[in-house]
Protein backbone atom coordinates (compact mmCIF):
# COMPACT_ATOMS: atom_id res chain seq x y z
CA UNK A 1 0.00 0.00 0.00
CA UNK A 2 2.89 2.36 0.77
CA UNK A 3 4.41 1.71 -2.62
CA UNK A 4 1.12 2.46 -4.24
CA UNK A 5 0.81 5.69 -2.32
CA UNK A 6 4.33 6.71 -3.32
CA UNK A 7 3.48 5.98 -6.92
CA UNK A 8 0.35 8.10 -6.71
CA UNK A 9 2.16 10.99 -5.14
CA UNK A 10 4.82 10.88 -7.82
CA UNK A 11 2.09 10.77 -10.43
CA UNK A 12 0.30 13.78 -9.07
CA UNK A 13 3.56 15.72 -8.80
CA UNK A 14 4.39 14.97 -12.41
CA UNK A 15 0.94 16.14 -13.38
CA UNK A 16 1.22 19.38 -11.46
CA UNK A 17 4.65 19.98 -12.98
CA UNK A 18 3.14 19.46 -16.39
CA UNK A 19 0.50 22.02 -15.52
CA UNK A 20 3.20 24.53 -14.57
CA UNK A 21 4.99 23.79 -17.80
CA UNK A 22 1.88 24.74 -19.71
CA UNK A 23 1.41 27.95 -17.82
CA UNK A 24 4.74 29.36 -18.88
CA UNK A 25 4.40 29.30 -22.67
CA UNK A 26 0.79 30.33 -22.34
CA UNK A 27 1.69 33.55 -20.59
CA UNK A 28 4.28 34.27 -23.20
CA UNK A 29 1.81 33.77 -25.96
CA UNK A 30 -0.63 36.26 -24.49
CA UNK A 31 2.02 38.98 -24.56
CA UNK A 32 2.25 40.84 -27.84
CA UNK A 33 5.95 40.12 -28.36
CA UNK A 34 7.35 36.70 -27.41
CA UNK A 35 9.85 37.21 -24.61
CA UNK A 36 12.14 34.45 -25.83
CA UNK A 37 12.84 36.15 -29.14
CA UNK A 38 13.61 39.45 -27.50
CA UNK A 39 15.93 37.86 -24.99
CA UNK A 40 18.43 36.68 -27.58
CA UNK A 41 19.32 40.01 -29.24
CA UNK A 42 19.26 41.72 -25.84
CA UNK A 43 22.55 40.00 -25.05
CA UNK A 44 24.34 42.10 -27.65
CA UNK A 45 23.37 45.53 -26.41
CA UNK A 46 20.84 46.97 -24.02
CA UNK A 47 19.54 49.77 -26.37
CA UNK A 48 18.23 47.08 -28.72
CA UNK A 49 15.29 46.73 -26.38
CA UNK A 50 14.08 50.21 -27.24
CA UNK A 51 13.78 49.33 -30.90
CA UNK A 52 11.97 46.08 -30.21
CA UNK A 53 8.48 47.38 -29.30
CA UNK A 54 8.25 49.60 -32.38
CA UNK A 55 9.33 46.74 -34.57
CA UNK A 56 6.86 44.43 -32.89
CA UNK A 57 3.88 46.69 -33.52
CA UNK A 58 4.88 46.96 -37.17
CA UNK A 59 5.47 43.28 -37.62
CA UNK A 60 2.70 41.87 -35.43
CA UNK A 61 0.82 41.16 -38.65
CA UNK A 62 3.86 40.99 -40.87
CA UNK A 63 4.75 38.31 -43.33
CA UNK A 64 4.43 34.85 -41.84
CA UNK A 65 1.71 35.87 -39.38
CA UNK A 66 -0.59 32.92 -38.76
CA UNK A 67 -4.11 34.08 -39.56
CA UNK A 68 -6.55 31.85 -37.70
CA UNK A 69 -9.79 31.73 -39.65
CA UNK A 70 -12.68 30.64 -37.45
CA UNK A 71 -15.67 29.15 -39.25
CA UNK A 72 -18.41 26.57 -39.18
CA UNK A 73 -18.04 23.66 -41.59
CA UNK A 74 -21.81 23.20 -41.63
CA UNK A 75 -22.54 26.28 -43.68
CA UNK A 76 -22.42 25.71 -47.43
CA UNK A 77 -21.55 27.42 -49.67
CA UNK A 78 -19.67 29.87 -47.42
CA UNK A 79 -17.65 27.30 -45.52
CA UNK A 80 -18.08 23.58 -45.96
CA UNK A 81 -16.48 20.34 -47.04
CA UNK A 82 -16.21 20.45 -50.82
CA UNK A 83 -16.52 17.81 -53.53
CA UNK A 84 -13.02 16.54 -52.83
CA UNK A 85 -13.50 16.21 -49.11
CA UNK A 86 -11.43 19.36 -48.51
CA UNK A 87 -12.31 22.47 -46.55
CA UNK A 88 -13.72 24.99 -49.00
CA UNK A 89 -16.36 27.60 -49.66
CA UNK A 90 -16.51 31.26 -50.56
CA UNK A 91 -15.41 32.53 -47.15
CA UNK A 92 -12.57 30.03 -46.91
CA UNK A 93 -11.25 30.96 -50.36
CA UNK A 94 -11.55 34.67 -49.60
CA UNK A 95 -9.70 34.26 -46.30
CA UNK A 96 -6.98 32.34 -48.09
CA UNK A 97 -6.75 35.11 -50.71
CA UNK A 98 -6.36 37.71 -47.94
CA UNK A 99 -3.57 35.62 -46.42
CA UNK A 100 -1.86 35.31 -49.78
CA UNK A 101 -2.14 39.08 -50.22
CA UNK A 102 -0.21 39.78 -47.01
CA UNK A 103 2.03 36.72 -47.07
CA UNK A 104 0.30 35.37 -43.97
CA UNK A 105 0.00 31.72 -43.15
CA UNK A 106 -3.58 30.53 -43.31
CA UNK A 107 -4.82 28.35 -40.46
CA UNK A 108 -8.29 26.85 -40.62
CA UNK A 109 -10.05 26.76 -37.24
CA UNK A 110 -13.35 24.97 -37.78
CA UNK A 111 -15.49 25.37 -34.68
CA UNK A 112 -18.83 24.40 -33.29
CA UNK A 113 -21.14 27.33 -34.11
CA UNK A 114 -22.68 27.38 -30.63
CA UNK A 115 -19.23 27.93 -29.14
CA UNK A 116 -18.11 30.63 -31.60
CA UNK A 117 -17.90 33.44 -29.03
CA UNK A 118 -15.90 31.35 -26.60
CA UNK A 119 -13.52 30.38 -29.42
CA UNK A 120 -13.08 34.01 -30.50
CA UNK A 121 -12.64 35.41 -27.00
CA UNK A 122 -10.24 32.66 -25.99
CA UNK A 123 -8.11 33.49 -29.01
CA UNK A 124 -8.25 30.13 -30.71
CA UNK A 125 -9.32 32.08 -33.81
CA UNK A 126 -8.76 35.66 -35.00
CA UNK A 127 -12.20 36.21 -36.47
CA UNK A 128 -15.58 34.67 -37.18
CA UNK A 129 -15.85 34.53 -40.96
CA UNK A 130 -18.53 32.09 -41.92
CA UNK A 131 -21.59 33.70 -43.44
CA UNK A 132 -21.81 35.70 -40.23
CA UNK A 133 -24.79 38.04 -39.95
CA UNK A 134 -24.14 41.60 -38.79
CA UNK A 135 -27.75 42.60 -38.17
CA UNK A 136 -28.70 42.39 -34.53
CA UNK A 137 -25.04 41.92 -33.52
CA UNK A 138 -23.77 45.37 -34.53
CA UNK A 139 -22.32 46.15 -31.09
CA UNK A 140 -21.03 42.69 -30.20
CA UNK A 141 -18.04 42.52 -32.53
CA UNK A 142 -15.68 44.71 -34.46
CA UNK A 143 -17.05 44.32 -37.98
CA UNK A 144 -15.28 44.38 -41.30
CA UNK A 145 -17.13 45.86 -44.25
CA UNK A 146 -20.08 43.74 -45.38
CA UNK A 147 -19.23 41.52 -48.33
CA UNK A 148 -22.51 39.75 -48.97
CA UNK A 149 -26.21 40.56 -48.72
CA UNK A 150 -28.74 37.97 -47.83
CA UNK A 151 -32.47 37.68 -47.46
CA UNK A 152 -34.55 35.39 -45.28
CA UNK A 153 -37.27 33.71 -47.29
CA UNK A 154 -39.89 31.04 -46.95
CA UNK A 155 -39.35 27.93 -49.03
CA UNK A 156 -42.34 25.77 -49.95
CA UNK A 157 -43.21 22.97 -52.34
CA UNK A 158 -44.60 24.34 -55.63
CA UNK A 159 -47.83 22.41 -55.23
CA UNK A 160 -48.37 23.36 -51.58
CA UNK A 161 -50.94 26.05 -52.31
CA UNK A 162 -49.01 28.49 -50.14
CA UNK A 163 -48.31 31.67 -52.07
CA UNK A 164 -47.92 34.39 -49.48
CA UNK A 165 -46.84 34.82 -45.90
CA UNK A 166 -50.46 35.08 -44.79
CA UNK A 167 -51.11 31.56 -46.10
CA UNK A 168 -48.72 30.24 -43.48
CA UNK A 169 -51.33 30.50 -40.71
CA UNK A 170 -51.86 27.08 -39.13
CA UNK A 171 -48.93 25.58 -41.01
CA UNK A 172 -45.83 23.85 -39.68
CA UNK A 173 -42.66 25.76 -40.47
CA UNK A 174 -39.10 24.48 -40.05
CA UNK A 175 -35.96 26.48 -39.29
CA UNK A 176 -32.37 25.72 -38.32
CA UNK A 177 -31.28 26.65 -34.82
CA UNK A 178 -28.98 29.70 -34.34
CA UNK A 179 -29.64 31.09 -37.81
CA UNK A 180 -30.79 34.58 -38.63
CA UNK A 181 -34.09 33.18 -39.90
CA UNK A 182 -34.60 31.59 -36.50
CA UNK A 183 -33.75 34.82 -34.69
CA UNK A 184 -36.06 36.78 -36.94
CA UNK A 185 -39.02 34.50 -36.25
CA UNK A 186 -38.46 34.85 -32.51
CA UNK A 187 -37.80 38.58 -32.49
CA UNK A 188 -40.69 40.75 -31.29
CA UNK A 189 -39.54 43.50 -33.62
CA UNK A 190 -39.00 40.98 -36.40
CA UNK A 191 -41.45 38.33 -37.48
CA UNK A 192 -42.56 36.96 -34.11
CA UNK A 193 -46.10 38.03 -34.92
CA UNK A 194 -46.03 35.97 -38.10
CA UNK A 195 -44.58 32.93 -36.37
CA UNK A 196 -47.33 33.11 -33.74
CA UNK A 197 -49.80 32.28 -36.53
CA UNK A 198 -47.97 29.03 -37.37
CA UNK A 199 -49.30 25.79 -36.01
CA UNK A 200 -45.75 25.22 -34.83
CA UNK A 201 -42.17 26.25 -35.52
CA UNK A 202 -39.93 23.21 -35.72
CA UNK A 203 -36.30 23.91 -34.84
CA UNK A 204 -33.74 21.68 -36.56
CA UNK A 205 -30.09 21.00 -36.02
CA UNK A 206 -29.39 21.38 -39.74
CA UNK A 207 -31.32 22.53 -42.79
CA UNK A 208 -30.57 19.22 -44.47
CA UNK A 209 -32.88 17.47 -42.03
CA UNK A 210 -35.48 20.23 -42.29
CA UNK A 211 -35.43 19.95 -46.08
CA UNK A 212 -35.86 16.22 -45.84
CA UNK A 213 -38.90 16.77 -43.64
CA UNK A 214 -40.28 19.21 -46.19
CA UNK A 215 -39.81 16.63 -48.94
CA UNK A 216 -41.45 13.99 -46.79
CA UNK A 217 -44.39 16.30 -46.09
CA UNK A 218 -43.80 16.45 -42.34
CA UNK A 219 -43.61 20.23 -42.48
CA UNK A 220 -45.15 22.77 -44.86
CA UNK A 221 -42.43 25.37 -45.23
CA UNK A 222 -38.87 26.28 -44.29
CA UNK A 223 -37.66 29.70 -43.19
CA UNK A 224 -34.16 30.07 -44.58
CA UNK A 225 -31.53 32.43 -45.98
CA UNK A 226 -31.94 32.70 -49.70
CA UNK A 227 -28.33 31.61 -50.33
CA UNK A 228 -28.58 28.49 -48.17
CA UNK A 229 -31.97 27.83 -49.73
CA UNK A 230 -30.53 28.11 -53.23
CA UNK A 231 -27.85 25.66 -52.23
CA UNK A 232 -30.41 23.17 -50.88
CA UNK A 233 -32.65 23.51 -53.93
CA UNK A 234 -29.88 23.15 -56.49
CA UNK A 235 -30.55 19.87 -58.22
CA UNK A 236 -34.04 19.63 -56.76
CA UNK A 237 -37.21 20.42 -58.63
CA UNK A 238 -40.53 21.43 -57.20
CA UNK A 239 -39.57 23.95 -54.52
CA UNK A 240 -39.88 27.73 -54.63
CA UNK A 241 -39.42 30.77 -52.45
CA UNK A 242 -42.41 32.94 -51.63
CA UNK A 243 -42.14 36.41 -53.19
CA UNK A 244 -42.35 38.24 -49.88
CA UNK A 245 -39.14 38.17 -47.88
CA UNK A 246 -39.08 37.80 -44.10
CA UNK A 247 -36.16 40.15 -43.71
CA UNK A 248 -32.74 41.02 -45.02
CA UNK A 249 -29.26 41.03 -43.59
CA UNK A 250 -25.62 41.48 -44.39
CA UNK A 251 -22.63 39.22 -43.89
CA UNK A 252 -19.32 40.52 -42.64
CA UNK A 253 -16.29 39.34 -40.71
CA UNK A 254 -16.50 39.65 -36.94
CA UNK A 255 -13.32 40.48 -35.00
CA UNK A 256 -12.68 40.85 -31.29
CA UNK A 257 -13.36 44.38 -30.19
CA UNK A 258 -10.00 46.11 -30.02
CA UNK A 259 -8.40 44.18 -32.88
CA UNK A 260 -8.70 47.33 -34.99
CA UNK A 261 -5.39 46.87 -36.74
CA UNK A 262 -6.24 43.39 -37.98
CA UNK A 263 -9.73 44.49 -39.01
CA UNK A 264 -8.30 47.45 -40.97
CA UNK A 265 -5.78 45.21 -42.69
CA UNK A 266 -8.46 42.73 -43.74
CA UNK A 267 -10.68 45.56 -44.98
CA UNK A 268 -7.79 46.93 -47.04
CA UNK A 269 -7.14 43.46 -48.45
CA UNK A 270 -10.81 43.06 -49.35
CA UNK A 271 -10.64 46.35 -51.29
CA UNK A 272 -7.56 45.17 -53.12
CA UNK A 273 -9.10 41.79 -53.92
CA UNK A 274 -12.23 43.46 -55.26
CA UNK A 275 -10.09 45.81 -57.37
CA UNK A 276 -8.00 43.05 -58.91
CA UNK A 277 -11.01 40.85 -59.67
CA UNK A 278 -10.20 38.04 -57.23
CA UNK A 279 -13.43 38.62 -55.30
CA UNK A 280 -15.46 38.34 -58.47
CA UNK A 281 -13.54 35.29 -59.69
CA UNK A 282 -14.05 33.41 -56.43
CA UNK A 283 -17.69 34.49 -56.35
CA UNK A 284 -18.33 33.02 -59.78
CA UNK A 285 -17.44 29.58 -58.46
CA UNK A 286 -20.47 29.83 -56.17
CA UNK A 287 -23.48 30.64 -58.37
CA UNK A 288 -25.91 30.26 -55.44
CA UNK A 289 -24.52 33.36 -53.78
CA UNK A 290 -22.94 35.30 -56.63
CA UNK A 291 -25.87 37.68 -57.06
CA UNK A 292 -25.72 38.62 -53.40
CA UNK A 293 -22.07 39.61 -53.21
CA UNK A 294 -22.23 43.33 -52.52
CA UNK A 295 -18.68 44.60 -52.98
CA UNK A 296 -18.67 44.40 -56.79
CA UNK B 1 -18.95 14.27 -54.17
CA UNK B 2 -18.39 10.70 -55.25
CA UNK B 3 -19.11 7.89 -52.86
CA UNK B 4 -15.45 6.94 -52.72
CA UNK B 5 -14.42 10.50 -51.75
CA UNK B 6 -17.10 10.47 -49.10
CA UNK B 7 -15.93 7.12 -47.79
CA UNK B 8 -12.28 8.08 -47.70
CA UNK B 9 -12.98 11.44 -46.03
CA UNK B 10 -15.09 9.73 -43.42
CA UNK B 11 -12.62 6.90 -42.96
CA UNK B 12 -10.05 9.53 -42.01
CA UNK B 13 -12.58 10.77 -39.46
CA UNK B 14 -13.09 7.24 -38.20
CA UNK B 15 -9.35 6.96 -37.59
CA UNK B 16 -9.56 10.07 -35.41
CA UNK B 17 -12.53 8.53 -33.61
CA UNK B 18 -10.46 5.40 -32.96
CA UNK B 19 -7.66 7.64 -31.67
CA UNK B 20 -9.94 9.22 -29.08
CA UNK B 21 -11.23 5.77 -28.18
CA UNK B 22 -7.83 4.18 -27.70
CA UNK B 23 -6.29 7.08 -25.77
CA UNK B 24 -9.31 7.31 -23.50
CA UNK B 25 -9.14 3.62 -22.63
CA UNK B 26 -5.39 3.70 -22.09
CA UNK B 27 -5.81 6.60 -19.69
CA UNK B 28 -9.06 5.83 -17.93
CA UNK B 29 -8.78 2.09 -17.24
CA UNK B 30 -5.75 2.51 -14.93
CA UNK B 31 -6.90 5.88 -13.58
CA UNK B 32 -10.24 4.32 -12.68
CA UNK B 33 -8.43 1.72 -10.58
CA UNK B 34 -6.50 4.44 -8.77
CA UNK B 35 -9.73 6.31 -8.09
CA UNK B 36 -11.45 3.14 -6.85
CA UNK B 37 -8.61 2.50 -4.41
CA UNK B 38 -8.52 6.11 -3.23
CA UNK B 39 -12.23 5.93 -2.67
CA UNK B 40 -11.48 3.22 -0.08
CA UNK B 41 -8.63 5.23 1.43
CA UNK B 42 -8.34 5.55 5.20
CA UNK B 43 -8.17 9.33 5.02
CA UNK B 44 -11.64 10.88 5.13
CA UNK B 45 -10.36 13.91 3.16
CA UNK B 46 -9.21 11.77 0.25
CA UNK B 47 -12.46 9.79 0.35
CA UNK B 48 -14.43 13.03 0.37
CA UNK B 49 -12.56 14.48 -2.60
CA UNK B 50 -13.06 11.30 -4.59
CA UNK B 51 -16.76 11.21 -3.80
CA UNK B 52 -17.20 14.79 -4.95
CA UNK B 53 -15.20 14.06 -8.10
CA UNK B 54 -17.33 11.03 -8.95
CA UNK B 55 -20.62 12.76 -8.29
CA UNK B 56 -19.70 15.88 -10.26
CA UNK B 57 -18.46 13.85 -13.22
CA UNK B 58 -21.48 11.56 -13.24
CA UNK B 59 -23.88 14.37 -12.53
CA UNK B 60 -22.97 16.66 -15.43
CA UNK B 61 -23.09 16.04 -19.17
CA UNK B 62 -19.82 15.01 -20.81
CA UNK B 63 -20.45 17.67 -23.44
CA UNK B 64 -20.32 20.37 -20.77
CA UNK B 65 -17.21 18.86 -19.22
CA UNK B 66 -15.45 18.96 -22.58
CA UNK B 67 -16.25 22.66 -22.94
CA UNK B 68 -14.89 23.34 -19.47
CA UNK B 69 -11.68 21.41 -20.17
CA UNK B 70 -11.09 23.31 -23.38
CA UNK B 71 -12.17 26.84 -22.49
CA UNK B 72 -11.53 26.66 -18.74
CA UNK B 73 -7.79 27.43 -18.87
CA UNK B 74 -8.52 30.64 -20.75
CA UNK B 75 -11.51 31.85 -18.77
CA UNK B 76 -10.04 30.91 -15.39
CA UNK B 77 -6.35 31.70 -15.87
CA UNK B 78 -6.18 33.59 -19.17
CA UNK B 79 -3.80 30.99 -20.57
CA UNK B 80 -3.53 30.67 -24.31
CA UNK B 81 -5.44 27.61 -25.47
CA UNK B 82 -3.63 27.32 -28.77
CA UNK B 83 -3.08 23.66 -29.54
CA UNK B 84 -5.05 22.70 -26.45
CA UNK B 85 -8.06 21.31 -28.34
CA UNK B 86 -7.01 17.70 -28.63
CA UNK B 87 -5.35 17.37 -25.19
CA UNK B 88 -8.44 18.93 -23.59
CA UNK B 89 -10.66 16.50 -25.44
CA UNK B 90 -8.67 13.46 -24.34
CA UNK B 91 -8.36 14.69 -20.75
CA UNK B 92 -12.10 15.30 -20.63
CA UNK B 93 -12.83 11.80 -21.84
CA UNK B 94 -10.28 10.13 -19.57
CA UNK B 95 -11.40 11.93 -16.42
CA UNK B 96 -15.03 11.20 -17.24
CA UNK B 97 -14.60 7.54 -18.02
CA UNK B 98 -12.27 6.96 -15.08
CA UNK B 99 -15.12 7.91 -12.75
CA UNK B 100 -17.42 5.31 -14.27
CA UNK B 101 -14.72 2.65 -14.37
CA UNK B 102 -13.86 3.41 -10.74
CA UNK B 103 -17.40 2.61 -9.69
CA UNK B 104 -17.34 -0.63 -11.67
CA UNK B 105 -14.05 -1.61 -10.03
CA UNK B 106 -15.40 -0.69 -6.60
CA UNK B 107 -18.44 -2.86 -7.17
CA UNK B 108 -16.17 -5.73 -8.14
CA UNK B 109 -13.81 -5.27 -5.20
CA UNK B 110 -16.63 -5.01 -2.66
CA UNK B 111 -18.27 -8.13 -4.00
CA UNK B 112 -15.34 -10.23 -2.76
CA UNK B 113 -16.17 -12.21 0.38
CA UNK B 114 -14.36 -11.11 3.57
CA UNK B 115 -13.30 -14.72 4.08
CA UNK B 116 -10.78 -14.39 1.27
CA UNK B 117 -9.03 -11.50 3.02
CA UNK B 118 -9.00 -13.45 6.29
CA UNK B 119 -7.62 -16.56 4.62
CA UNK B 120 -4.91 -14.51 2.91
CA UNK B 121 -3.96 -12.90 6.21
CA UNK B 122 -3.67 -16.29 7.89
CA UNK B 123 -1.44 -17.45 5.05
CA UNK B 124 0.84 -14.46 5.68
CA UNK B 125 0.00 -12.36 2.62
CA UNK B 126 0.56 -8.64 2.96
CA UNK B 127 -2.32 -6.35 2.04
CA UNK B 128 -0.76 -5.45 -1.30
CA UNK B 129 -0.11 -9.12 -2.10
CA UNK B 130 -3.66 -10.03 -1.16
CA UNK B 131 -5.03 -7.38 -3.45
CA UNK B 132 -2.74 -7.93 -6.41
CA UNK B 133 -2.66 -11.74 -6.38
CA UNK B 134 -5.99 -12.79 -4.98
CA UNK B 135 -8.61 -10.08 -5.18
CA UNK B 136 -7.76 -8.23 -8.42
CA UNK B 137 -7.65 -11.27 -10.74
CA UNK B 138 -11.11 -12.30 -9.57
CA UNK B 139 -12.45 -8.75 -9.76
CA UNK B 140 -11.35 -8.40 -13.37
CA UNK B 141 -13.16 -11.59 -14.34
CA UNK B 142 -16.28 -10.51 -12.55
CA UNK B 143 -16.51 -7.00 -13.98
CA UNK B 144 -15.77 -7.80 -17.61
CA UNK B 145 -19.41 -7.59 -18.78
CA UNK B 146 -19.84 -4.15 -17.19
CA UNK B 147 -16.55 -2.99 -18.69
CA UNK B 148 -17.64 -4.16 -22.12
CA UNK B 149 -20.82 -2.16 -21.72
CA UNK B 150 -18.90 0.97 -20.85
CA UNK B 151 -16.37 0.50 -23.65
CA UNK B 152 -19.14 0.21 -26.21
CA UNK B 153 -20.73 3.35 -24.84
CA UNK B 154 -17.37 5.05 -25.22
CA UNK B 155 -17.22 4.22 -28.93
CA UNK B 156 -20.48 6.08 -29.40
CA UNK B 157 -19.65 8.88 -26.95
CA UNK B 158 -16.61 9.85 -29.04
CA UNK B 159 -19.12 11.66 -31.24
CA UNK B 160 -19.35 14.29 -28.49
CA UNK B 161 -15.95 15.49 -29.71
CA UNK B 162 -17.92 17.60 -32.18
CA UNK B 163 -18.50 19.99 -29.25
CA UNK B 164 -14.86 20.97 -29.56
CA UNK B 165 -15.06 20.82 -33.35
CA UNK B 166 -12.70 17.88 -33.55
CA UNK B 167 -13.14 16.37 -36.99
CA UNK B 168 -14.12 12.88 -35.95
CA UNK B 169 -16.46 10.75 -37.98
CA UNK B 170 -19.74 12.17 -36.69
CA UNK B 171 -18.73 15.82 -37.11
CA UNK B 172 -17.70 14.98 -40.65
CA UNK B 173 -20.98 13.16 -41.27
CA UNK B 174 -22.89 16.29 -40.24
CA UNK B 175 -20.74 18.56 -42.35
CA UNK B 176 -20.76 16.39 -45.45
CA UNK B 177 -24.48 15.92 -45.03
CA UNK B 178 -24.90 19.71 -45.07
CA UNK B 179 -22.69 20.21 -48.10
CA UNK B 180 -24.15 17.31 -50.08
CA UNK B 181 -27.75 17.72 -48.84
CA UNK B 182 -27.81 13.98 -48.32
CA UNK B 183 -28.32 11.51 -45.51
CA UNK B 184 -25.78 9.08 -46.88
CA UNK B 185 -22.98 10.33 -44.56
CA UNK B 186 -25.08 9.43 -41.51
CA UNK B 187 -25.68 5.94 -42.87
CA UNK B 188 -21.95 5.53 -43.46
CA UNK B 189 -21.20 6.82 -39.95
CA UNK B 190 -23.70 4.31 -38.54
CA UNK B 191 -22.01 1.46 -40.36
CA UNK B 192 -18.58 2.62 -39.16
CA UNK B 193 -19.75 2.75 -35.55
CA UNK B 194 -21.34 -0.65 -35.83
CA UNK B 195 -18.20 -2.21 -37.26
CA UNK B 196 -16.11 -0.64 -34.50
CA UNK B 197 -18.45 -1.89 -31.80
CA UNK B 198 -18.60 -5.32 -33.35
CA UNK B 199 -14.82 -5.46 -33.13
CA UNK B 200 -14.96 -4.32 -29.50
CA UNK B 201 -17.56 -6.96 -28.68
CA UNK B 202 -15.52 -9.65 -30.39
CA UNK B 203 -12.33 -8.67 -28.57
CA UNK B 204 -14.06 -8.48 -25.20
CA UNK B 205 -15.65 -11.89 -25.67
CA UNK B 206 -12.25 -13.35 -26.43
CA UNK B 207 -10.79 -11.76 -23.31
CA UNK B 208 -13.66 -13.06 -21.20
CA UNK B 209 -13.13 -16.56 -22.57
CA UNK B 210 -9.41 -16.38 -21.88
CA UNK B 211 -10.11 -15.32 -18.29
CA UNK B 212 -12.58 -18.09 -17.79
CA UNK B 213 -9.92 -20.59 -16.78
CA UNK B 214 -11.79 -22.31 -13.95
CA UNK B 215 -14.70 -23.53 -15.99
Amino acid sequence: MKKLLALLLTGSMVLSLAACGQAAPAQQASEPAPAAEEAAPAEEAAPAEEAAPAEASDSAYGEGYVFKHGFDLDYPPYSYIDENGQTGGFDVEMAQAVCEYYGWQYEAVPFNWDAKDAELNAGSCDCIWSGFTVNGREDDYLWSKAYSDNTQMIMVAKDSGISSLSDLGGKIVGVQTSTSAYDLLNDEEGQAELSSTFQSLEVYETYTIAFNDLKAGAIDAIAIDVTSGNYLMSGEDGYVFLDEALGSEQYAIGFRKGDTELCDLVNAALDALVADGTYDAIGQKYPEIYDFLCLN
Amino acid sequence: MTLSTMLSTMAAGMLRTCGIFALTLIGSLPLGMVVALLRKSRSPIVRGIIRVYISVIRGTPLMLQLLVWYFGPFYLFEWSIRGWRFPALILGFIVNYAAYFAEIYRGGIESMPVGQYEAAEVLGYTKTQTFMRIILPQVIKRIMPSITNEVITLVKDTSLAFTLAYQEVFSLAKQISASQTSFMPFVIAGVFYFIANYAVQFAMERIEKALNYYR
